[in-house]
């Protein structure tokens, strides 16, 4: 394997794992069924890309306003939908995602729709370029990445994470000992959006391109194959997946397939996984809760 | 005022497509209580089975669309047996459900890209797509046909529900599952006949849009959104709900772009979703149960 495939697979490896983790907060640990969660990376990358293209942002702020901006649109999404449950939630969220990728394709002056969005600013740090497909850029995604899941694996365990768990086993009760379920939804979708945002401006600095496709409905079902193949409530699952995803689809580059099926059969495979998953081991590889 | 009668045409065409869709939906919803999102994917493997017998082996008409409904309503079927039913067996959640046919439904979508390509096809009808002129709107022989199959299929549905023995234990699934098991209903067998008739909808809704419009492999995600939306403003779990306001989506669609660019067609259908997940969950016509959280 050379070594510009090796940075490549780790670095995208970081974003998913940023990813995944993140997800899981919402949906394994609180227990929000959140099909949003591409359109929070989409809203991190097209801040960022922005920011640092049409106004001259520099990167360390424009990667901190993604992940702030992502965490702002999901408590818009929270406000709309947080009297839902269950599958209405899942699809009003869906539908959700399907309105920022309209918004993408539609609201031109800004996104300029389907052309996307070309030569997005290299990314610096502190007067260091972090140029695509380098070992910088690969340090920092992985530094980002190591924090997402520090961060995690202590906001799981403090006492809000148990109030977070508590929130997706038995919500009338904790409502019962006066708890305000509600902001602990609202708090708990922020943090994961945000982390979200951060892997976005990282996706759209490395991709150095983004498109509305990037963050089509189809891209959620990598994120639940994600999270489901590695388990609910668990952020070390989230991590083997990733790993298994993200090495999966790059070998799968080396499948002498025609060009106009490397997209379905890549979409294929996760659906396959997902419902493999599904249907003969639903918690997963680590999953210590079931979806409900 | 002939051009907003020509919006109002547009609108019933537009309904009755997502008014088929939904009807199914609904049916499907009623008797087993989770989102068949899979349903979608029956409406693109009918229109591109369709467009095989027709465009590609040049069948005649009369049997390439009976041919795609029985095989429209089989797909439905083997999706029940091979994926849900298994699934329901084992007491799997709704949400693993919806999100197992969320799956499904990319699998499909994306399985027909690689076969057929991303490229839109179009069906040529022929002298179908000549115009009638009404009262200066124009409409074409084929949205003619839409409409009047659209309700001689709901009437047939309607009289299905309510006038035949099928029909009746349908409904009696719909209202509990369990009173209908102790008064000795076959419940599993009624949910499959549940399916083959939602899917059998679909399918004439799949070979519509096919002649109507054109297919495209991912059409069946933004079409169940659209029927989703549909059936929520109309309510879930009530089939002449869905249908109601699967029109109403359709008329909101068209008559919106009148003030708005015509690329916020889409947002019109799911600001309208909103409206009503934040207003009304239950929809016009539904039931509140299980929408709303404690």
């Amino acid at each position: 394997m050379s070594f510009a495939l090796a940075l490549n697979i780790l670095t995208l490896l970081a974003i998913y794992i940023i990813l995944g983790v993140s997800l899981n907060l919402a949906l394994g640990f609180t227990g929000l069924l959140n099909l949003a969660h591409v359109a929070f990376f989409g809203v991190g990358a097209y801040t960022s890309a922005l920011l640092t293209k049409n106004l001259g942002v520099s990167f360390e702020i424009a990667f901190l306003l993604a992940g702030i901006a992502a965490a702002a649109f999901s408590l818009l999404v929270v406000l709309a939908t947080k009297k839902l449950k269950g599958d209405y939630l899942a699809l009003a969220t869906l539908a959700f995602g399907f309105v920022f990728y309209s918004l993408l394709l539609n609201v031109q002056a800004i996104t300029r729709g389907p052309l996307g969005i070309p030569a997005i600013p290299q990314a610096k740090i502190f007067g260091i370029t972090l140029a695509s497909n380098s070992i910088s850029f690969l340090i920092f995604a992985g530094l980002v990445a190591l924090a997402t899941l520090a961060f995690s694996a202590k906001l799981v365990s403090s006492p809000f994470g148990k109030v977070m768990q508590a929130t997706r086993d038995d919500e009338l009760g904790l409502r019962v000992l006066g708890k305000n379920t509600t902001a602990v939804k609202y708090k708990a979708m922020a943090i994961s959006a945000f982390f979200a945002g951060l892997a976005g401006s990282l996706f759209a600095h490395y991709i150095s391109f983004i498109e509305p496709a990037n963050f089509y409905l189809n891209e959620i079902i990598l994120l639940l194959t994600i999270v489901i193949l590695g388990g609910l409530a668990s952020i070390k699952g989230s991590v083997a997946a990733a790993l298994i995803v993200v090495l999966v689809q790059e070998l799968l580059r080396f499948v002498p397939l025609p060009s106009m099926l490397v997209g379905p059969a890549r979409q294929m495979f996760y659906a396959l996984v997902l419902i493999v998953v599904l249907m003969t081991r639903p918690r997963g590889l680590f999953g210590r809760v079931d979806l409900k | 005022m002939p051009i907003a009668l020509q919006y109002v045409l547009n609108g019933i065409i537009t309904g009755s497509i997502y008014a088929l869709v939904a009807a199914g939906f609904a049916l499907i919803y009623s008797t087993n209580k989770f989102m068949h999102f899979a349903h979608g994917a029956v409406v693109v493997l009918a229109g591109y089975f369709f467009y095989s017998l027709f465009s590609s082996a040049h069948l005649s008409i009369f049997l390439a669309l009976p041919l795609t409904l029985v095989f429209g309503s089989l797909v439905g079927l083997a999706v029940y047996k091979l994926a849900y039913q298994p699934m329901q067996k084992k007491r799997a959640s709704n949400v693993v459900l919806l999100i197992l046919s969320i799956a499904l439904l990319i699998l499909i979508e994306n399985a027909i890209q690689a076969i057929y390509g991303a490229d839109v096809q179009q069906l040529s009808v022929g002298s179908a797509r000549s115009s009638l002129e009404f009262a200066g709107a124009r409409i074409t022989l084929l949205q003619l046909a839409i409409i009047a199959s659209s309700v001689v299929f709901f009437i047939f549905l309607w009289l299905g529900m309510n006038k035949t023995s099928l029909g009746r234990k349908m409904r009696a699934v719909a209202d509990s599952r369990e009173l209908a098991d102790i008064a000795g209903i076959d419940s599993r067998k009624v949910i499959a006949w549940s399916f083959v008739v939602g899917s059998f909808l679909a399918a004439f809704a799949g070979t519509l849009i096919g002649m109507e419009q054109n297919l495209t492999p991912t059409m069946g995600t933004n079409l169940m959104v659209k029927a989703f939306a549909g059936a929520v403003v109309g309510g879930v779990a009530s089939v002449p709900g869905a249908i109601a306001g699967s029109y109403l989506v359709g008329l909101a669609e068209n008559l919106g772009i009148v003030f708005l660019p015509s690329s916020y067609k889409d947002a019109i259908a799911f600001a309208l979703l909103f409206i009503f997940l934040l207003a009304k969950p239950e929809g016009l016509f539904g039931i509140e149960k299980g929408v709303k959280d404690v």
